[in-house]
Order: C-alpha cells, then structure tokens, then sequence
C-alpha cells in the first residue's frame, strides 16, 4: 500500500514541476531542467571536459588531456613505442608506463583501483563499445560485470537517455550534426572524424540487418549465440 | 574445543565457574567501554538537502528495509523513474537497518557504483545520496562494502560541480575511521594528492574548502596518522593551502576555518610539527590569534569563535615548544599577542575553564624564552590581572603561577616590579594552599623574588611571610620542608624567627 501511494504520489508530482523548464543548449543533449542548479550539475558532469574530436565526456581535465595524448596524438604513439609514455591516473604519483596495460596492473597492484575503471579504457575497445553502445542502452542487464563498459561516459555524445525504440533513426540526426562539429574543428581530428563517422553510419544501418540486440522486447527463449549468454545469465540472477 | 569447556562448565566447582563468568562480564565491560569511546572519537557528518532536513524518517525499521528492496529492484531497470527512485532509496537509506539491508543485496553497490559514473547527471547527484547516507551508517561493515566507488569519488574531486564535490567529500571522510582496511585503500588511490590539489583548485570556494578540512581531519586524526599520513601530508602543498584559508570569511563564517585549525594541530603536535614552522604557521597563527583576541575583548561573542581559538591555541602552543630560541621574535611576530591572550583568559575564566588553562599554558610558553615578551606583560599592565588569577582552581593557578615565575626568572628588575604590583602578598595566600603543586611553585618563585633585592626580602618579612614558612616546615612533603628551611636559613637569617610586622628592625 505505501509502496504504490509512493509510486502515484511522484506521479503526481511530475505535472506541477514544468513551470519554467529550459534544456540543454549542447547540441546533442536532449536534457531538461527546471533549476539552474540542476543545469550547472549537468554541464559540469558531463559537457566540462569533452573531447572535441570524439565527443568523449571525462571528469576531469587531467583525464581529458591524457585521453586526447593517448587517443588522438599521433605524436604519442610515436614516442611511446621507444619510451614510457603512459601516465598513471592517480594525482601525485607520476610514474609512467610502456602500455596502457602496464599502466593498468600498475593501478590494480599498488594502487587498489577495480579492474573495471571506466576511466580507463584501452584504445582498442573503442570500435567494438561503439557497436555495443546502441544494443545495450535499454536493457535491464546493465549490472553485469562485464557489460558494465557500455555504460560509460561516452553515452552523452548523443545525449539519448531514454529507451525509446527509435532509437536507430534519433542516432542518424545526432551523427550528422556532430559529424558536421567534429568536421570543422581544425584540431588533428582528420582520420578520427572519419573513423567515428563510418562507426556511426555502421550502426545506423544494422538497424535493418540483424545483429544482436538485448532490448527488452526480444522474447526470452531467442538465442543469439556467444554474447548473449551474459545476457541471459544476468537476466536470471536478477529474479529474487 | 567448545565440548570439552562446555563439560568443564557442567562439571566445574561453583567457584570456577563464577570466576569465568566474572572474567566475561569485565571483558564486556572492557568492550563495551571501547566500544563507546571508539563512538565518540568517531564523529561523522550528515549533509542533508532542505527538504530531507524538514522531513522526519517516521517509517518504522521492517518497511523501511522493505522499501530498500523494492527499490533496488526498481533501479535495475533503466527509466524515466530511475531519479525518482535513488531520491526515494536515499531517503530511506538514512535507516540504519536499511543501510544493512541494502549492502547484503547481491550487485547492490555495483549498481550504485553504475548510476554515480553514468550519463545521467542527476542520477550520479542521487547516487552519491546515496552512498552518502550509507557512509553515515553506525555499523562498521557498511563502510567497507562502499568501497568500489572510491577511486569514482577520489576521481569526481577535481570535478566543478559544488554540490557534488562536496557530498563526495563528506562521504570519503565519514569512510575513513571505520576501518584500517578502508583507510588503507584510500590512501593508496591517492586521497592525499586529490584532497591538495582539490583544496587548491576550489579556494574559494569555502564549502568544498570545509568539506576537504573535515575529510582531512578523519585522515589525521587516526591512530598510525604519524607513520604514514602525517609526513604525505606535510610533502604536499596541503599546510601552505590550510594556512591560507585559516582567515575565516565574514560572510561564510568560521567552519573553513575551524576545520583547517583542526587539520593544523593535528599535524603541530605530531613529530614532524618543525615542518610546520618552515611554512610560516607560527607567525600565522599567533597573527590570527590576536585579531580574534582583541574581537573577543571588544565584546564580539559570535557563536562558534571558541572552536577556532581552541585549535589555534593548541597550534601556537605545540609549535612554541619547538621553536628555536633564536628565531622566536621573528615567528611569533607582534608581541601584543599578550594582549589578546590576556583577554581571552579573562573571557574564558568562568564560562570554558579548560580553555581559559590552555590560554594559559600558550603565555607560558611565550614567556618561558622570551624577555621580550615578559618586558610586554609587564609594561601593558597585564600582570595584575594575571596575579588575580591565582586564587582560580582547575589547574589555572598553576599555570599562571608559571608564568610569572617565568618572568621573575628573566631579570631582576622584574622581580621588583612584580613585587611592587603586589605578588608577594599573593604568594602569602598561595603558600597556605592545600594544592602541592602550588606550594612547590610558590617557594621557587619566592626563592627568585627574594634574591633579586634585599628590600623584597624585607618587605615579605614585614608581611609576615616567616610564620608561613615556619608552617611549611611541618609540610608532609620532605622536600618542601628542606625549601622552606633554606630560605629562612639563607635569605631571612637576619631576622630572629618570632618576629612580627611590628617589630622589625630596620635595615
């Protein structure tokens, strides 16, 4: 009884907030407010430190700089292969790595950071998240261990924040304005755009082949082959 | 193991078993004494939001832990409702019991730790709730259950949002005394480098600046602090950032500064506290001092200034002890500081007791290597309101006995000043106390004052101050007996022993 009065009493609630309501004014960002303070609580979370050649939010500007000397310097890649380049992201420590996975054990070992640090992802992991990003957005299995990638940061480049089953066409207008963004800032973002850009329009168009998806709407007893077994599996250990 | 002692209880004698169930009761006893001294030293702080403030937590414990797991399965699905439902869950989060209820729900803090790192701004505030409330928790296994999220807390501390910051803050400090474990953690993710670089970041912004205070003081305030903590502490720019913040703002008020106070003594009354000094903190406290002094003896009674003059004093105090004699007038300052620890006694005298004695025991440190300073107290007039003092109990008689011994000790000229200001009449009084500790005191400063000029002699002499040494002679302690014998033997040898005020020869 007190559970439901809980529940229709929010309800309730909702019509009497909309008085004054202003969104986002990033491109992208579909979300609304109707305080200031919730505004700059969102802006500084997640549009302060973006990186301008993929959209990346991270939360702080030190993470941001050795996202964009990892990911997008072409320098760094250059003189990590003959020194340590890969900076620890613990403040104050400074040691350097060879690779990211060097750095990585190095902040599991000395410096108790889980294995699953989701401002720590590996380069490679990109094009493969980038893929997964749209499937898993409305699932109920986010709680995964490893499925847990997916739920990171980066799902604020398109500021999609609701499961809407549109999703494939809401993405296409998303891509074509960032697209246009990414395109006319000068930084080296020359062969990144592109890469994005081919992701993007990849994505866009799986809507009508069939690739993997784990919405809710997928009836229990479909399988669709080696990822989707974590799917299942979180599935079942949810029920209490 | 357990069989054999419960067939040694069957079979024991009557005696044994009593003696065992004594044992038990003191080792209870003894947990439980811990137990409630662990509490109070533990303290931790809850932010609350304005309407959480206004609301009670009236729901009973069993639907409150029921709440928790509703929501719980609520939260896993993604939504609209997903805010709603952590505003619900932090709410009820504030029950103990719920908080216990939440950490054994399998995946339960990974999920938290999902909503604070995710794309949704308000979700990660709600989460952070959150986490926030169950950092609160009495029960000491709810901490190390909060334990994933802090490298996303340490990482959220060089983050612009205020509000977040802060509760961030407040989450890490309420984590930090309930376990070594957990200390242990945060130290390796580098909570000393975020808190510095965060307090210097956001300066001025006195919120976070308190809230880094607290989170800094539960560091320090822990039992290996000194191995540790403390020297991490000291390398870093966090003292020069403590120092520069300890101004309290007007508008704000005096937290920023009462928790960088706090920070301060801790690290001044470490082994390391000469660190301190290289950072200026003497000049800068003793500064600060004054200013609030001369604020209390104009009358300002603001709520709350006796939380900062105790750290402060507790500062200048410690760092006086080390302080190298030579460079004392260049860390101490303005000599005036006299002035306003006079003041401060005198305001503290009957309403804090014991911080009018740690008032005290800072001018003894003043005094104990400085003619300057003495030479101050003298020629501001403080001395006579010291001298009133003595009559006072609960250890403030003694330490201003001390101080003006200190000053007797510097020059002769002192000694009849003094004097003349009426301190020999005193000690007539102070001789007669049934404290020790003041009689021992007395004699030594009496000893100072009567081999300073002959005419101080005469002049306890004509106060009739023999018979009281003669009364001392009869003292239960010996060695107060052989002090009163000398100095009648040595310096009021001229006088035959019965002599009164009235018939004394002249000299």
């Amino acid at each position: 009884m007190y559970l439901q009065d809980l529940y229709t009493s929010e309800v309730d609630d909702k019509p009497t907030l909309s008085v004054s309501e202003f969104a986002c004014h990033i491109s992208g960002c579909s979300a609304v407010f109707s305080a200031l303070e919730e505004y700059e609580h969102h802006y500084n979370s997640l549009h302060r430190h973006v990186c301008c050649s993929c959209r990346r939010s991270l939360p702080s500007a030190r993470l941001l700089d050795i996202h964009i000397q990892e990911w997008h310097d072409s320098l760094f890649t250059i003189l990590a292969q003959r020194q340590d380049m890969y900076q620890c992201l613990v403040e104050g420590c400074g040691q350097k790595f060879r690779t990211s996975k060097h750095r990585k054990d190095h902040l599991i070992r000395i410096h108790k950071y889980p294995p699953d640090f989701r401002f720590d992802k590996t380069k490679k992991d990109k094009g493969i998240r980038e893929t997964k990003r749209l499937q898993q957005k409305d699932t109920n299995m986010e709680v995964v261990d490893d499925v847990c990638e997916s739920e990171g940061v980066c799902e604020v480049m398109c500021g999609v924040l609701s499961d809407q089953p549109e999703q494939g066409e809401s993405m296409e207008t998303h891509v074509s304005e960032e697209e246009a963004a990414c395109m006319a800032k000068p930084a080296a973002t020359e062969e990144h755009a592109g890469l994005s850009a081919a992701v993007h329009g990849n994505e866009c168009s799986s809507t009508e082949t069939l690739k993997p998806r784990y919405s809710y709407r997928v009836p229990s007893t479909v399988c669709f082959g080696h990822g989707s077994i974590r799917g299942f599996r979180g599935r079942r250990g949810r029920r209490k | 193991m357990w069989r054999l002692n419960k067939v040694r209880h069957k079979a024991g004698r009557q005696g044994d078993s009593l003696e065992e169930l004594r044992l038990k009761r003191r080792e209870h006893e003894k947990a439980l004494r811990q137990a409630r001294r662990d509490r109070q030293l533990v303290s931790k702080r809850l932010l609350l939001t304005e309407d959480e403030e206004q609301s009670e937590v009236t729901m009973d414990t069993t639907s409150g832990e029921q709440d928790v797991v509703s929501l719980f399965h609520k939260l896993q699905h993604s939504g609209p409702e997903r805010e709603a439902h952590l505003k619900a869950l932090s709410k009820a989060l504030r029950d103990p019991s719920a908080q216990l209820t939440f950490i054994k729900q399998e995946n339960s803090m990974h999920l938290l730790v999902g909503l604070l790192t995710g794309s949704d701004a308000q979700c990660r505030l709600q989460a952070v709730q959150c986490l926030h409330k169950l950092s609160h928790s009495p029960h000491t296994n709810v901490a190390p259950a909060c334990l994933p999220a802090t490298p996303y807390l340490l990482t959220y501390l060089s983050g612009q949002s205020t509000k977040f910051t802060e509760l961030c803050l407040y989450t890490l400090g309420n984590l930090c005394p309930d376990s070594d474990a957990v200390k242990e953690k945060l130290l390796a993710q580098g909570i000393i480098p975020a808190l510095a670089s965060c307090i210097e970041n956001q300066r001025y912004n006195l919120a976070v600046v308190e809230a880094v205070g607290f989170t800094l003081s539960q560091l320090l305030q822990a039992k290996d602090a000194a191995e540790k903590i403390i020297p991490m502490v000291l390398a870093s720019s966090l003292p020069s950032s403590l120092l520069s913040v300890l101004t309290p703002d007007p508008k704000f008020g005096l937290a920023p500064a009462i928790e960088c106070a706090w920070c301060l003594h801790y690290l001044a009354c470490s082994e390391y506290s000469r660190e301190l000094l290289a950072h200026g903190a003497l000049l800068q406290c003793s500064s600060l001092l004054l200013s609030l002094g001369g604020a209390v003896a104009e009358g300002n009674r603001e709520e709350g200034l006796e939380l900062l003059v105790c750290p402060l004093l507790r500062c200048v105090g410690n760092l006086l002890s080390i302080c190298p004699v030579d460079s004392l007038s260049s860390q101490v300052g303005d000599v005036r500081l006299v002035v306003s620890l006079c003041a401060l006694l005198q305001t503290y005298i009957h309403t804090q007791p014991a911080l009018a004695r740690e008032t005290a025991w800072v001018l003894n440190n003043l005094t104990a290597h400085s003619s300057a300073v003495c030479s101050a107290l003298l020629t501001l007039s403080l001395v006579p309101g010291l001298i009133q003092l003595l009559p006072f109990s609960q250890g403030i008689n003694t330490m201003v006995l001390r101080v003006l011994a200190n000053i007797a000790h510097k020059k002769k000229e002192f000694c009849v000043q003094l004097a003349r200001l009426g301190l020999l009449s005193t000690l007539c009084a102070t001789l007669k106390m049934a404290d020790q500790e003041m009689v021992t005191l007395s004699l030594e400063v009496l000893f100072v004052l009567l081999v300073s000029r002959p005419q101080v002699a005469d002049e306890f002499v004509r106060q009739g101050g023999v018979s009281l040494l003669e009364a001392i002679q009869y003292n239960s302690e010996g060695e107060m007996r052989q002090r009163a014998a000398y100095l009648l033997e040595h310096h009021l040898l001229s006088y035959p022993s019965d002599c009164t005020a009235d018939n004394i020869p002249c000299s």
